[in-house]
């Protein structure tokens, strides 16, 4: 009987069913992992985004008053809102081309080494692997104006000490420079690896065609690496557009609104300011910019496949 | 003038690899030479430190009367093409070919004209402006080749260029690279591990093994008398058929016995394998130099068990086993049968023999099979 019955079915309708088993176990075993996913991503996100639309404040926790887009326009008419994403984007902008010139050139230094190879990739991890609030930490305290030991060194040989993390003028420059030091690896890391993917014989080539090391790194290294100095530079622009941690230990946006970056400034709207629909809004806003630089990344990838 | 000399070089890569012993090449300005052997025998080193790509670690290189050991790459006025072309992947094809001319400060106008010719002489014309990731294997590698060409420099150095070209493409290419040296008249060294690139292309052949030079003619004269077992079993497929034998008396003369297998030693030959009476030796028999028994009466046979017959079309080879259980391939007419397992009597060109030293392997020195004597 159990013959007969298979016998009836067609072949490409055995397959078919068989790819629908397929399908749905693979759904089954996927369905606790979308659901996590589900519960702790898409939820806040959604429920920020319905926040945003409603006076939810702190004080009236409810969503009884829908106020549409008010709290958007509320926000972007903000002085210190507006300050906070220019200071953000010069932070970004600050922050991820000198990391780049510094990681490529370290990059490009590494891949000629041949010797002590892993000890240069050991030291050249280790900030990667501090914790963010660490480096925050470690940083305030080495920056200490009067107690710390950076201000101590300089003066050794003469030079004054820095307010670092005081002066609206410099505590800028010293988050852009502590986050340099966190993530500059990263970016040589990646550069790092492209440049050691890179074929020889282009190389070779243009040395048979009479090429210097400065022609090559200009007419074959640059346009070679460009796909991936492209995915470095735009990883680093959505990790450095979303940076909070190293404000929130050293400076806490100041002094003044020097450090002030979006993601410390929404912070403090919602914490400080207990405005939670405001504070949504402006998070759904610097949303929209980490998705429109992600989107544009994963397009780029997906071109170069 | 670009005739190109090396004297005794020798590439060692650190700490004490040896990749490269001792060779030495005279190279005729014009000539189209092959370096032959398998991968790891140091052809692409050697090619490459005459490109300037690998430093010499010892000897010398001449080019043109000039030494050139220690000469930049760019001033030696060598082009290379790469097994895989390197194509410069960002830039058009036109980009690809004028890029060495205008590091070389030529004027566009002359820069221009080079490409366009370059292009006619290697049909790529209207592949000009595309980037190299549109060109199919074939236009690339004739890219690649006029990348060299346009240069117009005095010896070509081409590094298994072609074996990266289906079955088809190769054969056309190889005519194709053979006829632009006709025409162009330039040295070209061209390196590959296929013997029968090396046979059909070169005007002469050097064969490299170890890092060595085994033996360098022109390809018919290595064809005919190889130097030791590993030229005679590297050239032609099938290629030569080795085999243990003992060098024994034979009434006046000698004999090569196979296991009681006899056969003898022509006369004139007497003399020069008289030394290795009694001693083990290797024999070497082209496949060609084996026949049907029926085509040869009275001449001297080896008797086989027919293991398997690989018809060919033109041909057939047959391979068979010796009674000592060692196989060896025939080549056979295209109307040859035979069944497995039966046996065959194969008749011996018994002038066509070559003896091998059993222990050196050389080839044990006897008055040379001329080119062209077809030894009937």
């Amino acid at each position: 009987m159990a013959m007969m019955a298979t016998g009836t079915v067609s072949p490409k309708a055995h397959r078919r069913s068989i790819a629908a088993q397929d399908r749905l176990f693979g759904f089954l075993i996927s369905a606790p992992g979308l659901a996590a996913l589900l519960l702790i991503i898409l939820f806040p996100i959604f429920f920020t985004i319905f926040t945003s639309f409603h006076d939810y404040t702190l004080i009236h926790p409810n969503f009884e008053t829908y106020t549409g887009l008010e709290k958007y326009s509320e926000a972007l008419g903000e002085g210190y809102f507006r300050t906070s994403i220019w200071t953000t984007i010069r932070f970004v902008i600050a922050s991820v081309v000198i990391e780049f010139m510094i990681g490529f050139t370290v990059a490009l230094m590494l891949n000629t080494v041949q010797r002590f190879k892993t000890i240069y990739y050991f030291i050249l991890l280790m900030p990667l692997l501090i914790n963010p609030v660490v480096v925050g930490l470690t940083w305030r305290m080495l920056l200490h104006s009067e107690l710390g030991i950076v201000n101590y060194v300089i003066g050794l040989v003469g030079i004054p000490g820095v307010n670092w993390l005081g002066d609206p003028n410099i505590a800028f420059w010293t988050v852009v420079l502590v986050d340099i030091w966190h993530q500059v690896s990263f970016m040589a890391i990646l550069l790092l690896a492209g440049l050691s993917a890179l074929p020889r014989e282009p190389y070779e080539a243009a040395r048979m065609d009479g090429a210097s090391a400065w022609r090559c790194l200009i007419h074959i290294t640059l346009p070679l690496m460009r796909p991936v100095i492209t995915v470095a530079l735009l990883l680093r622009m959505i990790f450095a557009i979303k940076t909070f941690d190293i404000v929130f230990i050293m400076t806490k946006g100041g002094p003044g609104t020097a450090t002030d970056l979006i993601s410390y400034y929404i912070y403090r709207s919602a914490f400080f300011g207990l405005d939670i629909a405001k504070a949504s809004a402006m998070s759904v806003l610097l949303l929209f910019a980490v998705l429109v630089l992600t989107v544009y990344l994963y397009r780029y990838m997906k071109s170069m496949t | 003038m670009a005739e190109i000399v090396l004297n005794k070089v020798s590439k060692i890569f650190p700490p004490d690899v040896v990749a490269v012993e001792d060779v030495d090449l005279n190279i005729r300005d014009g000539e189209f030479l092959v370096l032959l052997g398998p991968s790891g025998c140091g052809k692409s080193t050697t090619l490459r430190m005459i490109a300037g790509l690998e430093q010499i670690s010892k000897g010398e290189l001449f080019i043109g009367g000039e030494a050139m050991t220690n000469v930049d790459p760019a001033d030696r006025d060598l082009a290379i093409v790469f097994q895989n072309y390197a194509l410069y992947p960002h830039m058009s094809v036109s980009g690809n070919l004028g890029f060495g001319l205008k590091l070389r400060g030529f004027p566009r106008s002359e820069i221009e004209q080079r490409i366009a010719k370059t292009a006619d002489i290697l049909g790529i014309r209207e592949l000009l402006n595309r980037k190299p990731r549109e060109l199919s294997g074939g236009q690339q590698q004739r890219v690649a080749l006029g990348r060299a060409l346009v240069r117009d420099p005095v010896a070509f150095l081409l590094d298994e260029p072609l074996s990266n070209l289906d079955a088809k493409l190769r054969a056309s290419m190889r005519t194709e690279l053979v006829k632009l040296h006709n025409q162009l008249g330039r040295t070209i060294i061209h390196v590959t591990h296929d013997q029968v690139e090396a046979l059909t292309m070169g005007e002469r052949i050097c064969i490299m093994r170890g890092g060595r030079v085994i033996q360098t003619g022109a390809p018919m004269e290595v064809y005919r008398n190889p130097a030791d077992t590993f030229v005679a079993g590297f050239l032609a497929s099938p290629p030569m058929n080795l085999v243990d034998a003992h060098l024994a008396e034979d009434g006046n003369g000698l004999a090569v016995a196979i296991d009681g297998v006899r056969l003898p030693v022509p006369e004139e030959f007497v003399e020069a394998y008289a030394g290795y009476r009694d001693r083990e030796v290797v024999l070497g028999i082209r496949p060609e130099d084996l026949h049907s028994h029926g085509e040869r009466p009275g001449a001297a046979t080896l008797e086989v068990t027919v293991v398997t017959v690989e018809t060919l079309g033109p041909e057939v080879i047959l391979i068979g086993a010796l009674p000592n259980g060692a196989e060896i391939s025939a080549r056979m007419g295209r109307d040859f049968r035979a069944r497995m397992g039966t046996r065959e009597r194969l008749a011996v060109d018994t002038r066509e023999l070559h003896l091998f030293d059993a222990e050196t392997t050389r080839a044990i020195p006897r008055p040379k099979t001329k080119v062209g004597d077809n030894g009937t």
